[in-house]
Formats: structure tokens, C-alpha cells, sequence
């Protein structure tokens, strides 16, 4: 079975921002990769991308095989009930004069999927999915909640069964304990549903529990892919290591007995990236090949985890990141 | 420097209203002392308008030249003008032309600036086409077109209507182009793409129906201004033909005939500015009812 | 160690549309001296409304009752002109959106000097000494240069931490934080959270640190105050809380945040429901809707806050029980 999402070489300029500038990731049918990052690592633009919201620059996208970064609008419109995408934002992704029912039936509708009956049907079918009433259908987005807009999207993006969803920071925008139910949720429907998943966060926590694989990315490029436990076990890159020192845990006596990495200075703007390694300039550990020459991202280990660093050997070891300070 | 005889208010940005929430925004509207006030005479100036055939004592050519230039009495409530004619009866009537002409223009200006301030908004490329369009419209002040229409066809309420509609176009294109630039960013339009939407499905479905609000608003306060617009064509003689009333028409009339009888001024001005305040008042009372801040959830 | 500021039986009422909003219903809590004190709840709970009637900062639609006590003298008497004096020097803010709350057209160094004059009549060369000295307390690199800077040509944490700056120029015994980090990337969140503790410790401020995330909480909270649909439901000890949680919804927090360090088999604990909007203080646990242990005594009178059976104050009728074997991970 061919991978659901391929993407090589993928690059996003507007104009002088360079907001993704070189990714390549695979993600395999029915597989949960995780895309973490900050603010102005490129990665809601790299979602974007890989649904075709907006054009790419230069690059490979295809799903399940299928080449779609070049295509015309016109041709890529029946090949969309491949993928599809859900947002952050539960009081925008939701037109608010249509229906609930409506809204879940649109890709149904617009891909010529069954009949009126049978898209009914299936719309109820898909509100079960997602934990919600039947009724609930006829209603309105405004009467109802975060955590249930959030729902409906869910059902909507899946409602043609495709083969990627792409999930942008689906759970940031909700309080707490809606967040888990919507975690959980996602992670339900993507073992009874099968599709593959690109979760898009910055939240660590959400990623460690549903993701089998993570991708880290750093300024519009990766700097560590690699399957989870090893990721958060044994983290290899200095940015890596210092995005888990910085995500507190919720538990006082672990967090406050942890010895944590604190960077130095702000996220840099994509415009003008620096030289060499990206990170180079807040990392605790760079030396002065980190500032000239750029870190191809390569495989380290036995695992097939991928680095982008000069200070991680061959093998896997990590530098031994400590706080400069 | 042309001067706008029409000036056509521009409104601002208005939240999309969740179905339901036009009633609500309704009872605000309400609940504001002068938009009421507006909208019940608006209400009664529509009735009286489309009940003018029951309304009226008179027919309104009616002559009785016996009855000349009479103040108002009981039996001609608002006067008589110097053929005799039933001057409320007039007034009535000619509140229909008005209101006519009114929602005519208006329904005509969102027929053509609609459509075309959804594709300004929408397709980056053919903004500056429907800029360069709107503002020829705008090059041309609404008399002169008026005045050139009238030259080719003859004056009537079609030709005030259709430079009323034009000179109105600029400003409806801008609105809906403001509208479709900030919705075309909203998170369910990019949802509707990965669904597969093609753009005419966006603009239809998506953009269009969330756009009305603020068209809403911009209509109401667009009628009063083609009303006026309406009076002063027929003032001047391009718009309605004697002797179909017109509040405008009368007004001419009754210039030189002032110091003889001032009730054939009075009662047509007081009309004219009575309904115009009052629509003017209802807009901006459902501008506020429908301001994004005030729409919740 | 004392009480610096002590609410008592703290509610707000709305005046709205659709009738009265209760919002915040009989809080009571007490900060000490150099104390951290974490506000926890998630959105709706109150706790955003409950920093804001401290100094009377609460919008005239607002119907407040109850007292603040700081420095002998109940705050919710004072004339605003009082308050005034007392924002800024005594009691100081910072918000969560440091781009709305910084002046666009100022640069930095004159908006900490206009804090500076007014509390303290500091001017001129006195004032840029004091300026340089607070952006060197938060950590901002090269503080000299930055007084010339304006707000946007800093970075999000960069202008959080002028934020704070600005707070703390007068020295204030209390500060109270509202969601600090939240709009703040995670790395830059850590050394955000790292100036509060640093003013802790060189200030001897306390913090009224609200929040709904409870990995901040962990990372610095003293003490931790629970609030839910406008009440304090739990207090106790950051330690106690996270360890020993006595109130059901706190436990469902605890369950819902996923934790590495916690190995979950069932997934990520729901709460079912929503967090109901009050206009009245209903004579039952606004809760118990939600809650699994609930019964009619839950449904029908209202609990009051009382020591639980981890010995810490609890607004429940069947708090849960302390676990046998408490471990952490």
C-alpha cells in the first residue's frame, strides 16, 4: 500500500518569508505522525501546503501516490475526497448559516457520494461517530459548544472516508477537560476509521499520546523525526531536548526536581533565517561549523531515526545539552 | 471636484447572523427609542403607500377648479393646490412613487454591485478591472447621467431609477467586496475547499449568505438616499411625468406658489424628510443591533 | 508568614442582556506574603473576573459584594481615586495579551517611565537608571538599548517581559498575573515563568498566578486555589493538590491533562457536560450534573468549603478519598 502522504523536498515562500524551506516526511497509511513546533516553524503552513489551501512553491505532495503539488484546481477537486483538513478555531471552521447536517454532508454532496437518503443517513451515522445526538444535525454552529464544533468538523472532514486528515492544533483553542475528550476521540476514530493522521500541535503532551511518530520542526525545516518513545525518551536534537525541558509536567514534585534547558532569546522571524543551522544562535551547545554549514537531515542509530544536527554522532549519541547559564 | 447629489453612506463590516439571531437583533432595534419611533413610521408610510387606493379621499388628478389654493380643512386635510387638486390625496401617492423608486434603485444596484464586489473580493486579479469600473460610475455625477438618460428616452421614473441604481453601485460594490475580502479568510471557507467546493460554490454558499448582514444594512441606508435622489430628479423635471405625484414633483410645483400657499410646500417637504429620517434612523439602529460586538455566540 | 490580601465571600454579578450573570459566587481566599498563588479553572469558572474586582477594575455593569483586605483596609470601600494609588504600587497586573496592553507609539523606555513618575516621582537620568535596571531584573539582554525600542519591534516574550517590568517598577507586595503564558511559546514560557520567580525571590512580591494550565502550575505554584461555575471548590498545598485531590472535579482535571510521567490505560479521563452559566447561587453543588458520586444531598444543598479527608479545604459532600499508596512518578 502505497504511503498516504509523501511529501519531498516541499517549499513555501511568500514572498521573502521563507515559512517552509525544504521538508520531506512520509507518512504511512494509517499512521498518526505527529508535526510539532513553535510559533513561525512553519508548520500550520506546511498543512496547509499538503492540502492545497494554498500553492507550492517547488516540492513533491503526493497521497496515497498520487502527485498533487502541481496540479490544477480543477483536476485536484475529485481527488480531494482523499484528504481533508480540520482547524483550530472552533468559531470560524463552521459556516454559521448552514446546519450541522449540512456542513458533515458537504464533501458527500459536493463529491457525488449517495443519494439524499443515503447522505442522511450517513450523516447521522457520523454524528454517532463523533459522540453527538442525531439531532443535533438541525441545529446551528452558534448553539453549540467549543468541544462540540469541534466534533462536527471531525465528522465533516471524514465524512468521504478519506485517506489523510491533517489536523491543525485541533485541540488548542478548547478548555482542558474538552480537550481531552476531543483527543480521545481523534485517537478512536483513527483506529476504527483507519486514515492516516498528521497531527499538527505544539502541544508535546497531546502528541506523546497519539502519535506513533514525531516530526519536529524548527524555522521551515526538520531538526528530529523519530518514533515517539524514542523521541521523548531520548531526545537527540538541542532544540528537541529544550522543547521537552520546557513543557511542564503537570506533577509539582517532577517538574520542580527536573533539570531544565532554558533557551536564550526568542524565536527568530522566517524571513531572514540565520546561517548554517537555524537554531544555531540559541542553542547551548553550537560550535562554530553550526553557523556556516547547514545540517543535512540524516539517519542516526539503529532506529531509522532522522536528525539534523553536526553534534549528533553517527550512532545516535545526543550532545549533552545543559543550560548555558 | 463633482458633487455627489446622491451621497450614499458606506456602513461598516456586520457579523454574519446565525439564523435566529435577526429576530434578536430585531428586538434590539426595538428597544431603541428612535429606531423604533423610525421604523413605525416607516411601517405606516409603506401601508399608506400600498393602501393609497384605499387611503385616499381622492383620486389624486382629480380637479375642481372651485376649490383652488385652499388651506388645509376638514374636507382637504392637507390643502388644495391651484387646480383644486386633493393635496393629502397627493402626498399619498406620491409616497408610493418615492418608496418605489426607493427600493427599485436600491434592488437594482445590488443586482449589478453584488455580483461584481464578490468577484473584486474574491479574484485578486479582476480587482483593479472593477475598481476601474466603479469609479467611471463614480466619474459620472448622477444628474448628468440622469440628465443624458432622460435626453435619449425621454424623463420618467425608469430613467431616475436607473441613475439613482448606478450612482448607488459604488458603494454597494465596496461593500461586498470589504465582506468578501475578511470572509474569504474564514477558517470554513478553506474547509469547504478541502471539501471540494469550486469557487462558484464558495461565493454562493459560503460567502454570499454571510455577506448579507452587512448588505442589510447598507440597503437601509441607501433607500433614503435614492428617495432624495428620486425628489430631486423630479424636481428638475427628469423624473416623473405630470400628473403622476411625485414628493419631488410637488415641491417644484409649489416653489413659485409659496407666499400663496405654503401648505403645497409644507406638506410634501415635511413627508420627505419625515420618511428619510426615519429610514435613516431604522439603518442605523440595525447597524448597531448587528454589529459583531453586539452578536453573541 | 502573613496575609497580605485576604478576599472574602468575593461575588460579581452581570447585568446583561439576557439577564444576570452570576460570576463569580462567595469566593474566599488568602494570599501570603511572598506567596504564589495559583488560580485554577477553565474557561467560564470566574477566576479572570475575580483579579479584576480586587481593585475594582470591574466594568459598571458589574454588581460586586463582599471584602479585599490588604494593609488593614477593605479595598471594596475605597473611593477610586484611592484605588488608583493602590493599582500600580501596591497591586499590579499583567495580562495575558502584551501587545494590546503595550502603547504602539511609546517606546519602551517612557512607558515604564510614566509608571515610575506617577508612583514615584522618578525623572530624567533617574528614571532611564531605574528603567534599565527593572528590563536587566526580567532578563532582557542589553536593557540599555531596549529603552529606545518600541513594542512591536520586540518578540512576544521579549514584550511580556516589559510587561512585568512595568508591573513591578514600584515594587508591588502583590502581583496579579492573568494567563501570562498562555498566548507564549513553550520554551519562551519557561523563562517567562523563571522572571516570576526571580521576582519572588528579589522583590519579595506574591503572585496571583491565574491559569488553567496545570503544567504552569506545577512548574511554580505555592499554593493552588480550584474554581468551578464561580466558587472555590478545593485549596491546598500545589503538592497536596496534584497528589492527594480531594474535590471530583479537580481529579477530573488531573485525569484529563495527559502527563507523561502517568502511564493512562482508559485514555485521557472525560468530563461529560459543560460548565453551566448561573444567574442564582443554586442551594446545591453546581457540580453534581457532572459528577458520578453525586446524590440528593449533592442536588439539594449547597456544601460548604471544609477540611477534606486529605486535610485540606474541600466544597464537597463526598470528597474523594486519599489514595493508599501515594506515589509520584
Amino acid at each position: 500500500m502505497s504511503a498516504a502522504l509523501e511529501i519531498v523536498d516541499l517549499v513555501k515562500h511568500f514572498g521573502p518569508v521563507r515559512a517552509v524551506d525544504g521538508v520531506s516526511l512520509t507518512v504511512g497509511a494509517g499512521e498518526v505522525v505527529g508535526l510539532v513546533g513553535e510559533s513561525g516553524s512553519g508548520k500550520s503552513t506546511l498543512g496547509r501546503c499538503v492540502t492545497r489551501l494554498i500553492p507550492v512553491t517547488s516540492g513533491q505532495v503526493r497521497i496515497t501516490g498520487r502527485e498533487i503539488g502541481q496540479l490544477s484546481r480543477r483536476a485536484l477537486r475529485p481527488l480531494r475526497r482523499n484528504f481533508n483538513i480540520v482547524f483550530q478555531d472552533p468559531s470560524s471552521s463552521l459556516n454559521p448559516r448552514m446546519t450541522v447536517g449540512a456542513i458533515v454532508a458537504e464533501p458527500l454532496r459536493l463529491h457525488g457520494i449517495g443519494t439524499t437518503v443515503e447522505r442522511r443517513a450517513r450523516v447521522t451515522e457520523l454524528l454517532d461517530q463523533v459522540g453527538l445526538r442525531g439531532e443535533v444535525a438541525r441545529r446551528y454552529p452558534h448553539e453549540l459548544s467549543g468541544g462540540q464544533r469541534q466534533r462536527v468538523s471531525l465528522a465533516r472532514a471524514l465524512s468521504a472516508a478519506p485517506a489523510l486528515l491533517v489536523a491543525d492544533e485541533p485541540t488548542s483553542a478548547l478548555d482542558v477537560s474538552v480537550q481531552a475528550s476531543v483527543l480521545n476521540l481523534v485517537g478512536r476514530l483513527q483506529q476504527d476509521m483507519g486514515f492516516a493522521c498528521l497531527f499538527i500541535t505544539h502541544d508535546l503532551a497531546a502528541v506523546e499520546y497519539l502519535a506513533q511518530r514525531v516530526a519536529v520542526m524548527y524555522l521551515g525545516v526538520l531538526v528530529e523525526v523519530a518514533e515517539r518513545a524514542e523521541l521523548f525518551g531520548r531526545p537527540r536534537h538541542p532544540y528537541t531536548q529544550a522543547l521537552l525541558s520546557a513543557a511542564p509536567i503537570p506533577d509539582p514534585v517532577a517538574q520542580r526536581a527536573r533539570r531544565r534547558i532554558v533557551l536564550t532569546g526568542d524565536v527568530p522571524s522566517p524571513v531572514d533565517p540565520p546561517s548554517g543551522c537555524r537554531f544555531h544562535p540559541r542553542c547551548p551547545v553550537a560550535v562554530e561549523r553550526c553557523s556556516v554549514e547547514v545540517p543535512a537531515l540524516r539517519r542516526v542509530g539503529p532506529s531509522g531515526a532522522t536528525v539534523a544536527c553536526h553534534l549528533v554522532a553517527d550512532d545516535g549519541t545526543p550532545p549533552v545539552v545543559t543550560d548555558r547559564r | 471636484m463633482t458633487l455627489e447629489l446622491v451621497p450614499v453612506k458606506e456602513t461598516g463590516p456586520a457579523a454574519p447572523a446565525p439564523p435566529g439571531s435577526r429576530r434578536r437583533a430585531l428586538r434590539r432595534v426595538l428597544r431603541n427609542p428612535l429606531a423604533a419611533l423610525g421604523l413605525v413610521i416607516v411601517v405606516v408610510a409603506l401601508l399608506a403607500a400600498a393602501l393609497a387606493n384605499l387611503v385616499t379621499p381622492f383620486p389624486y388628478d382629480r380637479t375642481d377648479f372651485s376649490a383652488a389654493l385652499q388651506p388645509p380643512s376638514p374636507a382637504h386635510w392637507f390643502g388644495t393646490d391651484e387646480l383644486g387638486r386633493d393635496q393629502f390625496s397627493r402626498v399619498i401617492f406620491g409616497l408610493r412613487a418615492s418608496v418605489e423608486v426607493g427600493v427599485m434603485s436600491v434592488a437594482l444596484s445590488l443586482v449589478v454591485g453584488v455580483p461584481l464586489g464578490l468577484l473584486a473580493g474574491f479574484y485578486g486579479w479582476l480587482d483593479p478591472v472593477v475598481s476601474r469600473l466603479t469609479d467611471t460610475l463614480l466619474a459620472f455625477p448622477f444628474l448628468v447621467l440622469a440628465v443624458g438618460l432622460a435626453a435619449i428616452v425621454g424623463p420618467s421614473l425608469t430613467i431616475a431609477t436607473i441613475a439613482i441604481a448606478a450612482a448607488q453601485i459604488p458603494a454597494v460594490v465596496r461593500v461586498t467586496r470589504s465582506e468578501t475580502l475578511h470572509l474569504r479568510e474564514m477558517d470554513y471557507v478553506a474547509a469547504a475547499i478541502a471539501d471540494g467546493a469550486s469557487d462558484a460554490v464558495l461565493l454562493g454558499r459560503h460567502i454570499l449568505p454571510n455577506a448579507v448582514n452587512a448588505l442589510i444594512v447598507q440597503a437601509t441606508v441607501a433607500v433614503p438616499a435614492a428617495i432624495i435622489g428620486e425628489s430631486v430628479l423630479s424636481f428638475l423635471g427628469l423624473g416623473v411625468r405630470p400628473p403622476t405625484p411625485s414628493l419631488g414633483i410637488m415641491l417644484a410645483s409649489a416653489q413659485p406658489l409659496f407666499r400663496d400657499g405654503p401648505w403645497l410646500v409644507v406638506f410634501p417637504g415635511v413627508a420627505i424628510v419625515l420618511l428619510t429620517l426615519a429610514m435613516n434612523l431604522v439603518g442605523d439602529g440595525l447597524r448597531d443591533a448587528l454589529d459583531p460586538r453586539e452578536v453573541r455566540r | 508568614m502573613s496575609k497580605l490580601l485576604t478576599v472574602d465571600s468575593l461575588t460579581v454579578r452581570f447585568s446583561t442582556e439576557d439577564g444576570t450573570v452570576l460570576a463569580v459566587d462567595g469566593a474566599s481566599f488568602a494570599v501570603a506574603e511572598r506567596e504564589v498563588l495559583a488560580l485554577v479553572g477553565e474557561s467560564g469558572c470566574g477566576k479572570s473576573v475575580t483579579a479584576l474586582a480586587l481593585t475594582g477594575l470591574l466594568p459598571g455593569t458589574a454588581a460586586v459584594s463582599g471584602s479585599v483586605h490588604m494593609g488593614g483596609q477593605n479595598l471594596r470601600g475605597l473611593p477610586e481615586a484611592r484605588l488608583r494609588a493602590i493599582r500600580g504600587r501596591d497591586i499590579a497586573y499583567v495580562f495575558q495579551e502584551p501587545m494590546t496592553s503595550l502603547n504602539p507609539v511609546l517606546t519602551v523606555g517612557r512607558q515604564i517611565g510614566e509608571v515610575l513618575r506617577r508612583h514615584q516621582r522618578l525623572s530624567g537620568a533617574a528614571a532611564k537608571r531605574r528603567a534599565a535596571e527593572l528590563l536587566e531584573l526580567v532578563g532582557i539582554p542589553l536593557p540599555v538599548r531596549r529603552l529606545s525600542e518600541y513594542p512591536h519591534q520586540l518578540s512576544g516574550g521579549m514584550r511580556q517581559r516589559v510587561m512585568i517590568a512595568m508591573a513591578v517598577a514600584c515594587r508591588p507586595r502583590l502581583l496579579v498575573a492573568d494567563e501570562p503564558t498562555t498566548a507564549l511559546d513553550v520554551t519562551v514560557q519557561a523563562g517567562v515563568l523563571d522572571v516570576l520567580r526571580t521576582l519572588r525571590a528579589e522583590i519579595g512580591t506574591a503572585i496571583l498566578l491565574i491559569t488553567h494550565d496545570l503544567g504552569v502550575v506545577a512548574d511554580i505554584a505555592d499554593r493552588v486555589v480550584v474554581m468551578y461555575a464561580g466558587r472555590t471548590i478545593e485549596e491546598a498545598h500545589a503538592e497536596a493538590l496534584f497528589a492527594r485531590p480531594s474535590h471530583p472535579y479537580t481529579r477530573g482535571l488531573l485525569d484529563a491533562v495527559p502527563n507523561p510521567a502517568r502511564h493512562l490505560d482508559g485514555g485521557l479521563r472525560e468530563i461529560p457536560g459543560r460548565v453551566p452559566q448561573l444567574s442564582d447561587s443554586p442551594d446545591a453543588c453546581t457540580f453534581a450534573d457532572r459528577c458520578a458520586r453525586a446524590d440528593t444531598t449533592c442536588r439539594t444543598r449547597r456544601p460548604s468549603l471544609d477540611p477534606g479527608p486529605a486535610g485540606h479545604p474541600v466544597r464537597c459532600w463526598h470528597p474523594l478519598p486519599v489514595p493508599a499508596a501515594v506515589t509520584t512518578a
